[in-house]
């Protein structure tokens, strides 16, 4: 499991709490991508972290920097046999943006919930949808959670019950944990903490962490092992990655403490819109807005910004989702709400206060994808 | 001819011919699957010293990325390659589907992933089927990957020259479509296969027959720059007989990661969805793509002097008495050391291991790749090595006849 020392050696003042990483931004400095925090740029002196790692070949086993990482395996090292399924929330990576990963690669079915709040599942919500073991059934064998989810926070005593509710009836847990980093700043609660509710944990490196790729599977030595022979099944023994673990390494310990400031600009950039009469889709706990803009033209709000070197992702829809990292300043959050502000204004367009309509947005199409 | 004539003639033949023959014919070597998987490179217990330069030959996948490469690198684009922005990786791949006379490229982390996915692209209907070398790369050391990713059989065939498959065994081995069979819908084949060149020829005649059948044509071209090299035949020459093919960029080229699918716009549109699914959608990778092109470009023209060096070594080593698997054509040296009374784990590994050499290998058979990081001080040490070996197996071998008489006559 993963320790927290980063956080420590943030508390004890040997990472400055102003460390900005824009600095480092050689590309354009006055660029800002906010389609997702996928995009976090790799900065020049990554360059020189990387020089420095280990350059032994990672499917020989013997990579000293890359022994410390692995890919995310965790839902197939944990599915033996069908029939079997998994239980998510309908709104998670696994059940809408892995290219039906569950099926293809485990044969499995996939029950996916949607929580009874809107926001994450509970573990009555798991209970009731939970497949039993009967002769028709694929029997839920695997408990599947995210969060942050869509950048909420899941509770750690739903959590602590789903966990519990897991056990009783032999069920494994997985945690989708891309931005488990961002729940852990947020909350205060370790990794290692959550980490131990679950068989499985997949934490992303590539994403606000700021590495340019990667992704590690955490578990017990077996499961790990097992995952290491998947992987290369599934193609993806590499090389002397030893650079890349390195760089990741060196982004966990420098990025993460600048978290909280990146909430602190998302919470900030959410009231701002909120102020003008944009509707707030769901709880901006870590680092992502789901904004709902009618009757604002989506399209128009993103040629604003664009004409001001700010990327949001739009369609045609008017929900769209905005995600801050440790690249993107106070700037530009002022910019985005000076932005829209002005646009409202010119136009005149005049926001409905009914919050009745929230709930049954679907989030789910504000999803990046390829700009054609 | 005279008696003098005859006789000068006779110690003439005698003097050049070999004390032992090159080419291993006992029955196990034909079975060379067998003995390939038999081939253990991890050895857990004994390490070389690491403070000392280590010569690794269990694969040229060991070439290590250099201070330089990493400059190249920092120079690179950094986009999402996932959205498909980034410029390096773009021209990577433009640069590889000009190379080899094809529409489009993909790069992909492995060349397990781009041989699974090439497979993958073409087999979309069970019950279906692959033909391929029985010692190929796709079939033995991909974790089943054919069979898991595609649901297709395998048709495995042993060739009878050792060397290659023909036409006409892989016509032999095909498939038809029947209630009872997966019939053949892919060929696959492999260039070089343990270090052999397959013939040109050969190939075009394995194309024409496949596409005669409507059968696709699938390459794993790990090792194409070897062969390319070697033969003189132009990339897109290889890339016209083939519907898809898989290049490798981290074995002798050198880049640190990385491997290359070719094929038409519609095939690799379709291979990069199925690498999304198999988890191989990576972002900022511009730094390795623009690495790997220069790796292209800088070691690929250096293999000559890689393959000299291997032919040089296995002229050694067949002179102290070692035979060879299969014929020395590119950077492969494949051996077997039972002639001269050699275990490659018991007494060659750690002979070897003392000086810094890895090598890889189980009883009598070692395959020993050379590459452009390998000079020749490291191949001469290795030569080296193995004389010792031997040498210390011949002093302990009276000792070993001794106890071997008094177990005959306690008989």
């Amino acid at each position: 499991m993963l320790r927290t020392t980063t956080s420590q050696r943030f508390k004890n003042g040997l990472i400055p709490r102003n460390i900005s990483s824009r600095r480092f931004l050689a590309s354009r400095p006055d660029f800002y991508d906010l389609t997702s925090d996928t995009a976090t740029e790799v900065t020049d002196d990554m360059f020189d972290i990387m020089r420095s790692a280990s350059r032994k070949d990672d499917v020989f086993g013997n990579d000293p920097s890359v022994n410390e990482l692995e890919h995310h395996l965790g839902l197939r090292s944990l599915l033996t046999q069908p029939p079997h399924s998994v239980l998510c929330d309908a709104q998670s990576h696994i059940n809408l943006y892995e290219c039906g990963g569950l099926a293809y690669h485990s044969q499995a079915s996939v029950t996916a919930v949607a929580s009874t709040n809107g926001v994450y599942l509970t573990a009555e919500d798991v209970d009731t949808n939970r497949v039993l073991e009967d002769v028709h059934n694929a029997s839920t064998k695997v408990i599947a959670l995210e969060n942050t989810l869509n950048g909420t926070i899941m509770p750690m005593k739903e959590m602590q019950n789903i966990h519990s509710l897991a056990r009783k009836n032999n069920i494994k847990l997985h945690l989708d944990g891309a931005r488990i980093w961002n729940a852990s700043q947020a909350t205060g609660i370790s990794l290692e903490e959550y980490g131990q509710l679950f068989d499985t944990v997949s934490v992303c490196v590539s994403k606000g962490i700021g590495a340019p790729i990667g992704s590690l599977l955490v578990g017990s030595n077996d499961l790990v092992k097992k995952a290491r022979h998947l992987r290369k099944l599934m193609g993806g023994g590499w090389r002397q990655a030893g650079l890349l673990a390195k760089i990741a390494q060196h982004c966990i310990g420098t990025v993460v403490p600048t978290m909280p400031e990146t909430h602190r600009l998302t919470k900030k950039l959410a009231s701002g819109l909120e102020q003008l009469g944009i509707r707030i889709l769901l709880p901006v706990d870590t680092n992502m807005v789901f904004i709902e803009t009618t009757p604002m033209d989506m399209k128009e709000l993103a040629n604003a910004l664009k004409e001001r070197n700010i990327l949001i992702s739009s369609d045609d829809s008017s929900v769209t989702r905005l995600v801050l990292h440790h690249q993107i300043d106070e700037n530009a959050v002022d910019k985005i709400v000076q932005v829209a502000s002005d646009l409202i204004n010119t136009k005149g367009y005049i926001f409905s206060r009914s919050s009745s309509k929230t709930s049954n947005v679907d989030v789910s199409k504000a999803y990046p994808s390829i700009q054609h | 001819m005279t008696f003098t004539g005859k006789t000068l003639m006779r110690l003439t033949t005698l003097r050049m011919m070999p004390v032992r023959r090159s080419f291993s014919t006992t029955g196990a070597s034909r079975l060379y699957i067998q003995n390939n998987l038999n081939n253990d490179q991890t050895h857990p217990s004994l390490q070389a010293d690491p403070n000392a330069k280590v010569y690794d030959f269990r694969s040229d996948t060991v070439t290590a990325p250099t201070d330089e490469m990493f400059d190249v690198m920092k120079a690179a684009s950094r986009g999402d390659d996932v959205f498909q922005e980034d410029r390096s990786v773009k021209e990577l791949e433009e640069y590889m589907a000009n190379l080899c006379g094809h529409e489009a490229a993909l790069f992909c982390a492995s060349g397990t992933m781009t041989n699974q996915l090439g497979l993958r692209t073409h087999l979309s209907n069970p019950p279906h089927s692959v033909v391929c070398d029985a010692r190929s790369h796709v079939f033995l050391w991909e974790a089943g990957g054919i069979a898991f990713h595609s649901r297709a059989s395998v048709s495995p065939v042993i060739c009878r020259n050792g060397i290659h498959v023909t036409a006409d065994e892989i016509e032999g081995n095909l498939i038809e479509a029947d209630i009872h069979t997966a019939p053949t819908r892919v060929v696959s084949l492999e260039n070089t296969l343990s270090g052999l060149v397959m013939p040109i020829d050969e190939i075009r005649k394995i194309s024409e027959l496949a596409r005669s059948r409507g059968l696709a044509m699938h390459l794993d071209g790990a090792r194409l720059w070897n062969a390319h090299i070697q033969s003189g035949v132009p990339m897109h020459e290889y890339g016209a007989q083939f519907d898809s093919m898989s290049l490798c960029l981290s074995k002798g080229v050198g880049a640190p990661v990385g491997s290359i699918l070719v094929g038409d716009h519609t095939f690799i549109d379709r291979a990069r969805h199925l690498r999304k699914l198999f988890g191989g959608g990576w972002r900022q990778v511009g730094p390795l793509a623009a690495v790997a092109k220069h790796c292209i470009e800088n070691v690929v023209p250096t293999m000559p002097e890689t393959h000299k060096l291997a032919k040089y070594l296995s002229d050694q080593l067949t002179s102290m008495g070692i035979q060879l698997q299969v014929p020395v054509h590119t950077n492969m040296v494949l051996i077997d050391t039972a002639s001269v009374g050699l275990d490659v784990q018991e007494d060659l590994i750690p002979t070897l291991l003392r000086k810094n050499i890895v090598i890889g290998g189980q009883r009598n058979k070692s395959r020993i790749v050379l590459h452009h990081q390998v000079d020749r001080k490291g191949v001469d040490t290795l030569i080296e090595g193995v004389r010792e070996a031997i040498t210390a197996r011949r002093a302990a071998e009276p000792e070993q006849q001794q106890q071997q008489q008094v177990a005959a006559s306690l008989y």
